[in-house]
C-alpha cells in the first residue's frame, strides 16, 4: 500500500469517495432494469403459454422470436433498438400520415424495450417449464368444476407455477440488473454510463470500475436477500396453529365412531363359496 | 334421466370403449366394475369430456351434447353439470380446503365470497371435515383429503357425480371413512356413477351394478343378479378370481 500510496497508483480513498456520486445514478439503473423485467414477465408468460398450448401459427412465430432473440447478443439489439424504433417512427410518419415526434423518442425507452425483449425470451423457457410442472391432477380438477383456462391459469396454476418459476426468474433478474450498464450503447446514462463520464474526467478509470463492482455487487446481495424472503413467504406454512388442529382432533376421535365401515363378511364369504365350486 | 349413446373411445388401435349406451336414473347409483383396462375410468372421464372420444353423445337436464366435438361453451356446460372425485384427490394444494370446496363457487358459479364460505362450510360439514377447514391438503391424510375431494365436487350441486375409483390410492385404514361418506351422500339421493374395486361395497351402496369388459357392457342389473346371478362367463371367471384370493390359504 505504501508503494502504491507514494506512486499514486491505485487511489483507494477515491474508490470510496466517488460512490455517492454514482449512486446518484442507481434510481436510472434499477428504473431500467425493473421496467424492462415487466416486459420479460408479460411476454415471456404469453410466449410460454402458446408454446404450451400448442396454439397454431403463434406457437411457429413464438419459437422463431425466441431462437432470434437468443441467437443475437444484447448489444446488437440495444443498437437495433436504437436505431431501429426511430427509422420505423420514420417511415410511419412518410407512408400513414402520422405525426411521431422523433428526436424527442427517448433512449431510455428504446432500451428499456430491446432489454425486456431480450428477457422474455429467456424467461418464456423458465416460465414454460415452470408451468409444465405443475401436476395434470389440479388442472384436471378445475376443469371438472367447469373453471375455463384463463381462470385456472390465474387461480391454480399461476400461484403454483411462481414457486417454481421464482429462482429461475430472480437468476434472470440479477443478470438483467447487470446487462443495464449495456444501455450507454442507446444514449441513456444510467451507473456504468456515468462511471465511464467520471473516469474520462479524472483518467483514474481503474478506480471507478472498483467502485462500480462494489455497487453493483451490494446491489446483488439485496436482491438475493430479497428474492429469499419471497420465496419464504410463497412457501405454505409447515404446521398450521396447534390449537386449531387438537380442535380438529378431538372432533375427529368423535366422529371416528361413525366411520367405522364394516365390509359385509357374510356377504364375502357367500360369494367365495359359490364361485370357489 | 342421463341418457349416454352410442360412446366410443380408443386410445390408437386399442379400442377401449365400444359403443356404450347407459341410461341413469335421477337418483341412481350405478356401480361399474369389471378387470382392470376395461374402459371403467375411461368412461367417466369422456362423460366429464377429460378425455374426448371419437363418437358419442349424452343427454343431460333435456339437453343433447355432443360429445366428441370440440365445443369450448358445451364443454364447459357439461362440466358444470357433473362433478368428478378423482382417484389421486386432485386438491389444489396452495388452497386450504375451505378455499378448495370454495373455488369452483366463486370462480365458476359467480357466487360472492361470503355465500360461498357459508355454502363450502356446509359441504365441510357434511363429509366431517369441517374441523378442518385452514388446514392445506399437505396437512392431511389421503382419506381426509378425498372428503374435501367429495365435499368441493358436491359443492357445485352437480346433476351427476363421478368417483373414480376414490378409495384406490388409500391405506386399508382409511378406505372406511371415505366409503361412509360416499354411502351417506348416497342416500341423500345424489345420482352418482362410481368405479369401484370394493365389491362389497359397490353391492351394499349401488342399486345397479355394470359390469364392462372389453369397452362393452356385460352385466347390468340389481347388485343381486350381477353378483350373484352373472349371465356370462367372463364375469363368473372375474368374480372366481377375486373371490379365490380372498379365501383362507388351507382349511382344515
Amino acid at each position: 500500500m505504501q508503494i502504491l500510496a507514494e506512486t499514486n497508483l491505485f487511489d483507494f480513498d477515491l474508490v470510496i469517495k466517488q460512490i455517492p456520486d454514482l449512486l446518484k445514478y442507481l434510481p436510472v439503473t434499477l428504473e431500467l432494469a425493473a421496467l424492462a423485467m415487466c416486459i420479460g414477465i408479460v411476454l415471456g408468460l404469453l410466449l410460454a403459454v402458446i408454446r404450451l398450448k400448442k396454439i397454431p401459427v403463434l406457437r411457429q412465430i413464438a419459437a422463431f422470436y425466441i431462437s432470434i432473440i437468443r441467437g443475437t447478443p444484447a448489444i446488437v439489439q440495444l443498437y437495433i433498438a436504437y436505431f431501429g424504433i426511430p427509422m420505423f417512427l420514420k417511415y410511419m410518419n412518410l407512408n400513414h400520415g402520422t405525426n411521431f415526434d422523433i428526436s424527442a423518442f427517448p433512449g431510455f425507452a428504446c432500451a428499456v424495450f430491446a432489454m425486456g425483449f431480450n428477457e422474455s425470451a429467456y424467461n418464456a423457457e423458465t416460465i414454460r417449464a415452470a408451468l409444465g410442472s405443475v401436476d395434470r391432477g389440479q388442472i384436471e380438477a378445475a376443469s371438472a368444476i367447469g373453471m375455463t383456462y384463463p381462470q385456472m391459469l390465474r387461480r391454480i396454476i399461476l400461484p403454483e407455477a411462481m414457486t417454481v418459476a421464482l429462482p429461475g426468474l430472480g437468476n434472470s433478474f440479477i443478470g438483467l440488473i447487470k446487462g443495464t450498464s449495456l444501455a450507454f450503447t442507446c444514449a441513456v446514462v444510467e451507473m456504468t454510463a456515468q462511471g465511464k463520464i467520471m473516469g474520462g474526467r479524472t483518467y483514474r478509470y481503474f478506480e471507478v470500475y472498483v467502485s462500480l463492482a462494489i455497487i453493483y455487487w451490494a446491489v446483488t446481495i439485496i436482491v438475493e436477500q430479497l428474492l429469499k424472503f419471497l420465496e419464504r413467504r410463497l412457501e405454505l406454512p409447515e404446521q398450521i396453529d396447534k390449537a386449531a388442529t387438537s380442535e380438529a382432533e378431538r372432533q375427529e376421535e368423535k366422529e371416528a365412531e361413525n366411520y367405522k365401515y364394516d365390509s359385509d363378511t357374510k356377504f364375502e364369504k357367500k360369494l367365495s363359496e359359490q364361485y370357489s365350486t | 334421466m342421463i341418457a349416454i349413446r352410442n360412446l366410443k373411445k380408443s386410445f390408437r388401435n386399442n379400442t377401449v370403449l365400444d359403443g356404450i349406451d347407459l341410461d341413469i336414473n335421477k337418483g341412481d347409483v350405478v356401480g361399474i366394475i369389471g378387470p382392470s383396462g376395461t374402459g371403467k375410468s375411461t368412461l367417466l372421464r369422456c362423460i366429464d369430456r377429460l378425455e374426448t372420444p371419437e363418437e358419442g353423445e349424452i343427454t343431460i337436464d333435456g339437453k343433447t351434447i355432443p360429445l366428441s366435438k370440440h365445443d369450448r361453451k358445451q364443454t364447459l356446460e357439461l362440466r358444470r353439470q357433473t362433478g368428478m372425485v378423482f382417484q389421486r384427490f386432485n386438491l389444489f394444494e396452495r388452497k386450504t380446503a375451505l378455499e378448495n370446496v370454495m373455488e369452483g363457487l366463486v370462480t365458476v358459479q359467480k357466487k360472492s365470497k361470503q355465500e360461498a364460505k357459508e355454502l363450502a362450510m356446509q359441504e365441510l360439514e357434511r363429509v366431517g371435515m369441517s374441523a378442518w377447514s385452514e388446514h392445506y391438503p399437505k396437512h392431511l391424510s389421503g382419506g381426509q383429503q378425498q372428503r374435501v375431494a367429495i365435499a368441493r365436487a358436491l359443492a357445485m350441486k352437480p346433476q351427476l357425480l363421478l368417483l373414480d375409483e376414490p378409495t384406490s390410492a388409500l391405506d386399508p385404514e382409511l378406505v372406511g371413512e371415505v366409503l361412509e361418506t360416499i354411502r351417506s351422500i348416497a342416500n341423500e339421493g345424489f345420482t352418482m356413477l362410481l368405479v369401484s374395486h370394493e365389491m362389497s361395497f359397490v353391492r351394499n351402496v349401488a342399486n345397479r351394478v355394470i359390469f364392462l369388459d372389453n369397452g362393452k357392457i356385460v352385466e347390468d342389473g340389481t347388485p343381486e343378479e350381477v353378483f350373484e346371478h352373472p349371465k356370462s362367463q367372463r364375469a363368473k371367471d372375474f368374480f372366481a378370481k377375486m373371490y379365490l384370493m380372498k379365501q383362507p390359504e388351507y382349511t382344515i
